[in-house]
């Protein structure tokens, strides 16, 4: 009889376990640098939008499907790979008088916090350092998909994110407010499992 | 006015010249030898009113370059201020000019050219503070014209590099050297004193972030050294010792002084293709 009951109750257990959903964990990614955009836009004495973009950046994602309150983001953009489409500006950029690229060739970002505001929107809240200040800022994300990807066929998730950064903040003063303070930042990726 | 004040061209001449006419002159009203550290005293504050106030402890080379010329300011002063003359001021400058150069250089030694680089940024500085002692006899033009020139080609290679910070802040501190002549211009006035000398060395530290934190020409500043020659210049010239005498020599000194530091611009402006305005 109490062997009965035993095998009654491990049965039930591994019935009932098997039924119970797995706790999902944040699953490691690695931000594609094939698929990898992080552009800027600044305001040239009023007259014009310029953008540029930064060619070299790397990336690591924590992502948590089932609770993506709990991802994390960090990213590594190369600030000498910074591009304007025009070469003597680009130099410029480089100069202490901008990134200082020389000093500081990382600009890095570091999520703190992710607030869920949508079914597939959030609010991104980091740590962004460039030259050798750290400030809070906040982007705001949307979580596009997540699947495979017919064309790598590996487990892929891709995002955008969108946001404003004051540079005088970071020390960047140079020009400034003629050539904008604030510059929008967007950035498009996607990133495979690791 | 505000418009005028944020003109980069009114910044870096109309303006440090201003500021020096009247530093100097305050300075001469109050303590005649202090009168000259009026130019590195207008280099911090054009700085301060152009880049900004930098942080403390400074991020970056610029703001160690702001407050390594403070330091040498206030070494300067307070050796003016009590007389220090001879090898003793002369070791004191060399100290402060070569922990200023490692202190701003240590985040770029990165391979050998830098390392190099230094080597020369440092034999240059044993030359400022070396080649010419304080309380030299010989009047503050010839060390004056020094500066104004060397400023002048650090300041004309780094805006052919697209470094206008740097070009701001040297074309600056040229101007305030051409305030510093024009008092003493045709009678010279002041002693050149180690506040003179810490001016000269920091055109040596602008020099330096230039070479070591841009992509400008700054080898071609080679050329602009015998600048620092314009002293000997002035002792082999045959001027009458009238006061007409003494005004075109005075004037002629800065020619020459000036004259390697148009040759290592025009060498910078070669190299770069021949682009004057970047974008």
């Amino acid at each position: 009889m109490t062997k009965t009951l035993f095998a009654a109750a491990l049965l039930a257990s591994a019935t009932f376990g098997a039924l119970t959903p797995a706790v999902a964990a944040p699953v490691a990614y690695k931000i594609d640098p094939a698929h990898l955009s992080v552009a800027f836009i600044v305001n040239h004495l009023g007259f014009s939008n310029l953008i540029g973009r930064f060619n070299t950046a790397s990336g690591d994602v924590s992502f948590d499907k089932d609770a993506v309150e709990k991802s994390t983001v960090a990213v590594t953009v190369d600030t000498t790979s910074v591009d304007t489409n025009h070469a003597k500006r680009d130099e410029h950029l480089k100069s202490p008088d901008f990134f200082n690229a020389k000093e500081f060739p990382k600009m890095t970002f570091k999520s703190t916090a992710i607030e869920k505001t949508g079914a597939n929107t959030g609010k991104l809240h980091g740590d962004l350092t460039l030259l050798g200040v750290t400030k809070p800022i906040v982007l705001d994300v949307t979580f596009n998909k997540d699947g495979v990807s017919p064309a790598s066929k590996l487990e892929t998730v891709g995002f955008s994110a969108r946001g404003k950064v004051k540079r005088t903040d970071f020390g960047m003063k140079y020009g400034a407010p003629y050539i904008s303070d604030e510059i929008d930042l967007l950035i498009e990726a996607e990133a495979v499992k690791a | 006015m505000s418009d005028l004040l944020h003109d980069p061209f009114v910044q870096s001449s109309l303006l440090p010249l201003l500021v020096s006419l009247l530093m100097v002159g305050v300075l001469h009203r109050l303590k005649r030898p202090l009168a000259v550290a009026g130019i590195a005293a207008t280099f911090l504050v054009v700085f301060a009113l152009v880049v900004g106030l930098p942080a403390l402890p400074p991020p970056s080379s610029m703001g160690k370059l702001f407050w390594a010329s403070a330091a040498g300011l206030a070494l300067g002063v307070a050796a003016d201020v009590i007389g220090a003359r001879g090898r003793a001021a002369a070791v004191c400058l060399a100290a402060w000019l070569a922990g200023s150069l490692v202190w701003i250089s240590l985040p770029a030694l990165e391979s050998v050219v830098e390392i190099l680089t230094l080597l020369v940024l440092l034999a240059v500085g044993a030359w400022v503070a070396f080649g010419r002692h304080p309380g030299h006899s010989d009047g503050p033009t010839a060390p004056a014209a020094s500066l104004l020139a060397l400023a002048l080609a650090v300041g004309s290679i780094a805006l052919i590099g697209s470094s206008a910070s740097i070009a701001q802040m040297a074309l600056a501190l040229a101007a305030a050297a051409g305030g510093f002549l024009l008092w003493n211009w045709p009678v010279e006035r002041h002693a050149w004193g180690m506040s003179g000398q810490a001016a000269l060395g920091i055109v040596v530290l602008l020099a330096g972030v230039l070479a070591l934190f841009t992509q400008s020409q700054a080898t071609v500043l080679l050329l602009a050294l015998p600048a620092l020659l314009a002293d000997r210049v002035r002792r082999y010239l045959p001027v009458p010792a009238t006061r007409f005498g003494q005004a075109a020599g005075a004037a002629a000194v800065t020619v020459a002084a000036v004259l390697p530091a148009l040759v290592a611009i025009g060498a910078a402006y070669t190299l770069s293709g021949g682009e004057a305005s970047p974008y």
